[in-house]
């Protein structure tokens, strides 16, 4: 990591070509920054009782990373993710990520009502302090319009309250609540979101209970077959909104999957592809293959990179599924499972370059531009 | 053979022999890292024996020497839970991905292709030579 | 009981050795009443589904219709389905393939009965998987003309586990049964110790673990991770898949360390997943391998000899894809995939419509080297 002071807190009138759109890193508030956003609805749920660490299927040497790269703990204290300028220092200038769209986590609750109140604390929690004009004189943070999708209405006026600011890029929404997307109940978030050009961003959340992604066949026992099994989940989902018909109701919907893998859509394309050849009159609303749909509306991160002994695998594979049309790149800092962009990029066919590691960001998100003001000593990915 | 200061602002040339400490600055159980070369070298001090490796992990690149070093899992069929840890303080795991080495080898078991960088440590005097 | 089958038109005898074996052929009772009539009191009297479902059966029908005849349940007669397996497979237009007319039928044919759900009462639904087996046992295997081109699968049920031992005991030495056969459908996954020792008995056995999508209703969890799915194309799309949370926790849990010498045959295509799966599951293996130490090496390591698939008509990156053999060497899945047409559901598919570019060799492991292999029946089926 190359740590350079940067004292100067105006943002350079030159300015450089974005190269990278991370769409995958993770803010968390500080101890006792985030309390004061609860709205009432959620505070007598929220604040009522005390919670200790409630990790299951914990990652490798959980106690000591806390599922973390155990290098982006603040010198100070605090948890990784919690202080933006370190988070500048080692992502942005460090390894040269031009823009950091930003996917806060954080706690849900059994009633949707109360996970929407914490979803719109979290809006303005990251407003403040991480897209402010303090934390982002750079210009380089993106922000994401957090809705709790168990709440379809709340989430719709969620998306009309942040439409307009200036650094609001996505809707994300969870993985994890039932029914799968395709259903109609999810109407008024896809159109909401369409109507400010705002892709629909998901991020796995793990949960708990009935949010945990419950295998119809049995939980995982241990993390390792957890976190695999994890992109069956956005597997289902992709079915559901391709065979549901959602892309016919919104054709201009965009959907981007984080963390969930991706080399898995491949064959998923053949399957249905096959499916929809075979049951075609169980299907009267859609007009094109299912593949179609995929590559026009669904987009993939590339954290975490699954890759073959044999890398010529894995670049036939993104020839095959067309990886070029359905790729974002994503880091995501600062958890274990980073991948940093100057590797990440070896891997990628060189004719897919440039539109993996940021020309598909840009036309992706709203409010990616394709130039930001320069930083002093920032790293050079390509 | 020149000497060696952790913290010291500049990277020194490799391929050569660096005092880098003496022995008691690196008890049992610690480490410390030396700037030499790109990435800079970890010493570590294993129940008496030096070891030193290359601060970075093969993989993607991390700085391995601020991961935590700790043993192996095994199969202990009549503990609790199954398993045990053998060998304490013999292995370095990435600070990134986790991945596991032993620091005497710079090897897994489980694939061994992948392996770390390791440099010869001797001790003279008293004083830590490493060779690197 | 069974009355003695009536001699049917002679086998047509294979005008050239022997060369394909369907891996997964899907047989049935005639009606309820056959089947109360191999099941023994107080259970013949009982509340049994019935093998149709009625959340997610396919609209229109599970069968393909050249399968059905008035009268008779499609997969309950082995004369009727020994013509249609083993027969030249004539004019097939109105089976909407495209093959050349006059392919032979194939050779042999693994049986797999199809029962009535996994009900709650682990007693019922022992005793209604015992009649299957007796059924499938007389009725096919037995059977006068085509008994030696047919192979079974003892099924068995994995919430008993000492019911399923016992009857794994009566049917191991059958010489014409191949394998034992475990519902897709679960409520814990098949790494868990309580399913250890049967996978322990079958390899002792020899005889691999079939693991098959269940028919008829029993008390199952919804057939996707984020519940019901509203169409049958996601039903369809999904539910094959689960297949992956069984394997991967085999896998983590170390089973095919523990038994050396078991093997895994999931029957309901949809193995090209494998492949991405398992360069997910070895990328982060390294790491959690400090979590799992009973399964020391790669996960993908456990691959080969443990699994198999069958593969089906949904399978594949298609007929005409110009990559299909480089696609099928990636993980070993050469190596794993067996035809297997499904028959008689609506997805039946057929030997000779599959990949066009597939290597020779690699369409010989598929169409009979890795079956005869798996199940022993190398002399049985004498390549060309």
């Amino acid at each position: 990591m190359t740590m350079i002071e940067t004292h100067e807190r105006v943002p350079s009138t030159e300015r450089v070509a974005v190269r990278v759109v991370d769409s995958d890193v993770h803010p968390v508030p500080r101890p006792a920054e985030f309390a004061e956003y609860i709205p009432d609805v959620a505070r007598k749920h929220y604040l009522n009782h005390k919670i200790g660490d409630t990790i299951n299927y914990d990652a490798p040497d959980y106690a000591h990373a806390k599922a973390m790269r155990v290098d982006t703990f603040p010198a100070g204290g605090g948890f990784p993710g919690s202080d933006p300028e370190l988070a500048f220092h080692q992502l942005i200038l460090g390894a040269g990520s031009d823009i950091g769209v930003l996917e806060p986590g954080g706690r849900n609750h059994f009633i949707p009502e109360v996970t929407q109140a914490l979803k719109i604390a979290t809006n303005h929690w990251l407003a403040n302090h991480w897209l402010d004009r303090t934390n982002n004189w750079h210009q380089r943070w993106r922000g994401s319009i957090c809705v709790a999708v168990e709440d379809p209405q709340g989430a719709a006026r969620e998306i009309e309250y942040w439409a307009g600011h200036e650094y609001m890029s996505q809707v994300l929404i969870n993985a994890e609540p039932r029914p799968a997307w395709g259903d109609p109940r999810y109407d008024p978030i896809w159109a909401a979101a369409v109507k400010h050009g705002l892709p629909v961003s998901c991020h796995l959340s793990r949960g708990y209970h009935e949010e945990l992604p419950a295998p119809p066949v049995g939980l995982p026992s241990y993390n390792h077959d957890f976190m695999v099994t994890y992109s069956m989940l956005a597997a289902n989902q992709v079915l559901s909104l391709v065979f549901d018909g959602t892309f016919e109701r919104f054709p201009t919907l965009k959907i981007v999957l984080v963390e969930h893998a991706f080399t898995w859509i491949l064959p998923l394309m053949w399957r249905m592809d096959a499916i929809y050849i075979a049951r075609r009159g169980d299907l009267p609303d859609l007009r094109r293959k299912p593949s179609e749909y995929v590559k026009d509306h669904i987009k993939f991160t590339t954290q975490p990179l699954d890759y073959p002994e044999d890398k010529l695998e894995l670049t036939r594979a993104m020839e095959w599924m067309e990886a070029d049309k359905i790729l974002l790149f994503s880091s995501d800092y600062p958890h274990w499972t980073y991948d940093d962009p100057r590797w990440l990029i070896k891997h990628l066919p060189d004719g897919m370059r440039m539109r993996i590691m940021h020309e598909n960001g840009i036309e992706t998100y709203l409010n990616v531009p394709r130039t930001v003001p320069k930083l002093d000593g920032q790293q050079f990915v390509y | 053979m020149t000497v060696t200061q952790p913290g010291q602002s500049h990277s020194l040339p490799q391929g050569r022999e660096h005092v880098v400490c003496t022995e008691d600055e690196i008890p049992p159980g610690e480490h410390r890292v030396f700037p030499i070369g790109r990435h800079g070298v970890g010493v570590y001090n294993v129940n008496g024996v030096f070891y030193a490796i290359a601060n970075y992990c093969p993989h993607e690149g991390g700085p391995l020497c601020t991961g935590r070093v700790h043993g192996r899992s095994v199969v202990a069929d009549h503990a609790p839970g199954g398993a045990g840890v053998v060998r304490d303080g013999e292995f370095i795991y990435c600070p990134w991905h986790q991945w596991g080495f032993e620091l005497a080898t710079g090897t897994t078991a489980v694939k061994p292709e992948w392996s770390i960088r390791t440099y010869p440590v001797k001790v003279l005097d008293q004083k830590v030579i490493v060779t690197a | 009981m069974e009355p003695p089958a009536q001699p049917a038109e002679p086998a047509p005898s294979p005008a050239q050795p022997t060369r394909v074996i369907d891996a997964s052929v899907h047989v049935f009772f005639r009606s309820n009443d056959d089947l109360r009539d191999y099941m023994r009191e107080p259970f013949a009297s009982r509340g049994i589904p019935d093998v149709e479902m009625d959340w997610y059966g396919a609209p229109g029908g599970e069968y393909v219709p050249w399968a059905e005849r008035p009268g008779m349940y499609p997969g309950s007669d082995p004369d009727f389905t020994g013509q249609q397996l083993f027969g030249d497979r004539g004019d097939r237009s109105d089976r909407g393939d495209h093959g050349d007319h006059g392919d032979p039928g194939v050779d042999l044919a693994i049986l797999h009965p199809m029962t009535r759900g996994c009900g709650p009462d682990r007693h019922l639904v022992s005793a209604t998987l015992a009649a299957h087996n007796e059924m499938l046992a007389r009725r096919w295997l037995e059977h006068p003309v085509y008994g030696d081109r047919f192979r079974g699968t003892i099924r068995l049920n994995p919430e008993d586990i000492e019911g399923a031992l016992q009857e794994l005991e009566r049917w191991r030495d059958h010489p014409r049964m191949v394998q034992i056969g475990v519902p897709l459908q679960s409520h814990a996954l098949y790494g868990k110790p309580q399913f250890w020792p049967l996978w322990e008995a079958a390899a002792d056995a020899g005889l691999p673990v079939a693991v098959h999508i269940e028919t008829g209703t029993g008390v199952d969890s919804a057939p996707t991770p984020s519940g019901p799915p509203r169409t049958y194309p996601q039903y369809v799309g999904f539910m094959g898949l689960n297949y992956i949370y069984h394997l991967m926790n085999m896998i983590a849990e170390g089973v095919f360390e523990r038994f050396p010498h078991l093997k895994v045959v999931f029957a309901d295509g949809g193995g090209d997943l494998l492949t991405p799966l398992i360069w997910r599951m070895d990328t982060f293996g390294r790491p959690h391998l400090e979590q799992t130490p009973w399964a020391p090496d790669i996960p993908s390591d456990y691959l080969p000899g443990h699994v198999q698939f069958i593969f089906g008509a949904l399978d594949g990156p298609g007929q005409d894809a110009a990559m299909a053999a480089e696609w099928l060497a990636m993980t070993g899945k050469e190596d794993m995939f067996m035809y297997g047409s499904s028959y008689p559901h609506w997805h039946t598919s057929d030997p000779y419509t599959l990949p066009a570019h597939w290597t020779d060799a690699q369409r010989d492991k598929v169409l009979f080297g890795n079956a005869a292999q798996l199940y022993g029946l190398e002399q049985a089926v004498q390549p060309a």
